[in-house]
Formats: C-alpha cells, structure tokens, sequence
C-alpha cells in the first residue's frame, strides 16, 4: 500500500527501518523486522547505509514484502548512474514496491570503500522528477515504458541543519520535483521541529518526524563525530543512560514516547530509527497510543 | 594552471630500474607555478637521481612542455642528448609527458618517458605562490552564470546542481567540515545580488555527453574552434 494512502486517511502513520546485512545470510535482518509486523505502517530498507557496503535494498525490500511488511525502499544516487536508477526503479515497480525514499546519499569517505568512485550523476530532486516522469509511463530520455513505475515518493529533510535558508529553497523543489511526503532527519528538540513544521507546511505534503533510538551516550558522541547530518543536543545526551542493555532500553523508550507525544501535533507521523533495537518499538507505538 | 605535487621518489625510481644516463625535463607554466617542475625543483630531481646513483645527462625546463612547439624549441638543441638518454623523467602534467613523448617519438626514437609528479586538478592561484585551489571541472556545459559564479559541479564534493545535502552544517562540508559547503556559497551570493529564483528553479540532470573522453578542439581560419 502507498503511504500517501494512509497518510489521505488521516492516520497517525508510523514507519520503523532495518539495515540490510552485510553478507548474504538475511535471517538477521528478518529477525530484526518481526517484532515491527503489524505495529507499524511500513519499514524502510536503507541504502549502502553511511556508505558501507551491504545487502542491496531492492533485494532487502522484496524479501521483507514477501514476508508481509510494506517496504520503503530507499534508493540514494551515491552509487549508481541515471541507468541503473532508472533500471532499479523498474525492478522495484516489477517487484510489486510501492514507496521509494529518494536520498543524496552519505559520501563514500564516511563509508568501509572509501577509495570508491562517487557517482552522483543525479541529485535527490533529479532524482525525483525522473521517478515520477517513470510513474507517467516516460524515462529520463522521454522514452516510452512499457508498464509504469508508480510509487508513492518520498524526500527527505534535515531540520537540525544550520542556515536553514538553502535546505529549504531545496526540499521546496523536492515536493515540486515529486515528493509526495517527507521523512526528516533525527529530531531531538520539539521546539526546533516545530519552527521547521512551521516553514514546511506550506509545501504542502505530510512529514514524518524521524526519531533516532539513541542507545547510550557513547553512540551519541559517536553519532555526533562521525554521522553526517545527525546531532544529539547536550541537554538529550544528559538524558540518556549508560550501564546495562535494559536499563538503556528502559531510557530509550522512555525519552522516544515523550518525544513522539510532543512532536504528534507538528507532524503527520513518525519515522522511528531504532538502529538493530526492533524489540523497542512496539512498546514505543502502544505508549504513544 | 594544472596542479601538480611530486610522486613518491621511491615510485619514480622503480621506473627507473635498469635506465641510466637520464634527462630531466621541468615545465616553466603550472608546475614552475607550484613549485614541483621549475627550475629549482629540477635541481632538486638531478640531484636526488646523482645521490641514488643515477648518471644525469641533461636537465632544463622548456617555457611550456604541454606545448609541443616549446618542448621541440627546448630539445632541438638537445636533441644528441635525448637520443642517448636512457629515460626521460619529467617534472610536469600529465600533458607534459605525453606531448614530450610526442617529442621524442616525431624523431623516430623509441625513449621511456617517466612521470614525475601526479597530476591533481584544475587549479587557481588564489594567494600567489602559496594557495592553490580547484574551483573548476571543465564540464563542457558551464553552470556559473546561474549559481552565482560559484561552481557546485567542482566545489560540491558530491557536484549537486539543485542545492545543498543533508550533510551542510554550519556552512561546512559533510566530507571535510574545513571546506566550505558550495551550495551555502551559493545561496548567500545569489541572495546578496537578489537573484534567489535561480537557485529555486530546478536544474535538469547534467549533459556528460559533453565530458566525453577524450575531448579535442580544431582551430580553422574560416571555421574557428570547434569541439569532436
């Protein structure tokens, strides 16, 4: 089902993700995703996350819609010129996919290939403007297709990012390029979502607020250091807990319940992004009610 | 100016196992600019072969080697020298050591020609003598009348041409917070000269067509340049 489907409910709509293996053996992965059945509206299936080589998300996405779960396959232009996107975008379209996240991609310096040729022939609006193109029948070249790839679209968008003048001028020509909804960047500080809430609606197009399960105050240093785009504020890393695995759970679920009831008013729903802990979200999505 | 930074000498000098009685060649254009292929930088090269145990023949640095009609001017006159040598090393672009294999190959010798440096961009002198950057690509489809005069194809580490990534933070890059983020640059110039709708207007997949390798131009009297 397309998301834009639930979103034109009026539902509350909620997304979780898993990373796709590195290696061949995707029993993790499935593992990973059960306790998201029936809990969430989708699951995204990320890209070359952070430029590390995995599992391909297209592979990822299908296995995850044969086992019940309606995928968000995202699909990054680090990596593949405007045929193989193009090629991937009829693949997921065959495949019976339904929703693509369409994304820059993280640099191939922050990855495990670092001495990779980037490829980056289109950009994420490009990008987005060939895919809906593809939903009208047509390729980037105006060549007729033979079965269309309709998918609901979606952009991504970074609240967090300072100035935000140049985001926005972009993430405007996202929607008009094609997107059809927005899932954000980490967001921490409600206050901050709501100012950028307030910019974004005149576009015009539901925005998912992504939610980040910060495991402990080590991973947000990490974060902080070396994730392009991510920034946990010093007031939410006090917040966090160190110690024992279910005592940082505990923390991460209750910071992640209290976040989501404060960001439900500003936003059509919410990306949670538990890194590898699954088994929190249910818990999140019953204590948001 | 085609920037240049010297190889390894231990890499030059296994290209130069079994070749003796060699002849250095500098370039008096980019890589004299730089300082890796001019004068002082060839003296430098003759004396680190001499200290390896390298015979030199002949040195000097032609006013342009990737002009093939200074590197002929600059080895006519050595021409004795060049048949002799064992290698040529040369201290300049990748162009300056092809077209000084043209050189030695217009007189029917058949010369190994080694590289010296490694060849890193399309530079600009930004502080004289000191400050060198790479500002532009050479895309064939220049952009910069529509972003301010600020090239996202080269400054962007990802050559976006619609705005910036979710990377951008405070101005910087997300490969290397020290540089500037390209399309941040761009934003404020095109707001200060109050031309913010070219930034809004969607730009199109780029034409690479026009980045073909490799590329030639023919000058004609009647004709002018043109591109195959």
């Amino acid at each position: 089902m397309k998301l834009s489907a639930l979103f034109e409910q009026g539902r509350f709509v909620v997304t979780s993700e898993v990373g796709p293996p590195k290696g061949s053996d995707v029993s993790g992965m499935l593992r990973e995703a059960a306790p998201l059945s029936g809990v969430v509206d989708a699951v995204n299936v990320t890209d070359n996350q952070s430029a590390v080589m995995r599992l391909g998300s297209l592979a990822a996405a299908h296995l995850l819609k044969e086992n019940g779960f309606e995928p968000v396959y995202q699909l990054t232009c680090r990596d593949r010129n405007r045929l193989a996107l193009q090629s991937d975008l009829l693949s997921a379209a065959a495949l019976g996919l339904e929703n693509v996240l369409c994304l820059t991609g993280d640099h191939v310096t922050s990855g495990d290939h670092r001495e990779a040729k980037p490829v980056y022939d289109l950009d994420s609006v490009q990008l987005l403007q060939i895919a809906r193109t593809m939903g009208e029948g047509r390729d980037a070249a105006g060549n007729r297709l033979a079965g269309k790839a309709d998918f609901c679209l979606g952009a991504v968008a970074h609240p967090g990012a300072e100035p935000q003048g140049p985001q926005m001028v972009k993430l405007e020509k996202k929607v008009r390029a094609g997107a059809r909804f927005i899932q954000t960047q980490a967001v921490f500080e409600p206050e901050m979502f709501a100012r950028f809430a307030s910019r974004a609606s005149s576009l015009g197009v539901p925005i998912l607020a992504g939610v980040l399960l910060v495991k402990s105050k080590a991973m947000a240093r990490y974060l902080n250091e070396k994730v392009p785009g991510v920034h946990v504020p010093e007031g939410f890393v006090a917040q966090l807990a160190d110690g024992p695995a279910d005592r940082r759970k505990e923390t991460a679920v209750r910071l992640a319940v209290r976040l989501i009831r404060e960001l439900r008013p500003l936003c059509a729903g919410v990306h949670i992004m538990p890194l590898g802990w699954t088994d929190l979200v249910p818990e999140i999505v019953a204590g948001i009610g | 100016m085609i920037g240049t930074i010297g190889k390894p000498i231990d890499e030059v000098m296994s290209c130069l196992k079994d070749r003796d009685d060699l002849f250095v060649v500098g370039c008096g254009g980019c890589a004299k600019a730089i300082h890796s292929g001019g004068e002082v930088e060839v003296a430098g090269m003759v004396e680190e072969l001499t200290r390896r145990g390298k015979r030199v023949i002949a040195s000097g640095v032609p006013e342009r080697t990737c002009y093939i009609q200074h590197t002929r001017a600059f080895l006519e006159p050595l021409k004795d020298k060049v048949a002799r040598c064992g290698a040529l090393v040369v201290m300049g672009c990748g162009g300056a050591v092809q077209i000084v294999r043209q050189a030695t190959e217009e007189w029917g010798l058949v010369k190994p020609v080694v590289s010296a440096l490694n060849s890193v961009g399309h530079f600009d002198t930004v502080v004289p003598g000191h400050e060198f950057v790479e500002q532009c690509l050479e895309c064939g489809d220049c952009l910069l009348n529509r972003t301010g005069a600020i090239c996202p194809v080269t400054r962007c580490a990802k050559g976006l041409l619609n705005g910036p990534c979710g990377g951008s933070q405070q101005g910087r890059c997300e490969v290397n917070p020290e540089r500037e983020c390209a399309w941040i640059l761009i934003y404020n110039r095109l707001e200060a000269l109050g031309e913010l709708d070219k930034m809004a207007a969607y730009q199109p997949p780029k034409d690479f067509s026009k980045m073909t390798r490799p590329r030639r131009a023919v000058y004609d009297e009647n004709a002018g340049v043109t591109l195959g």
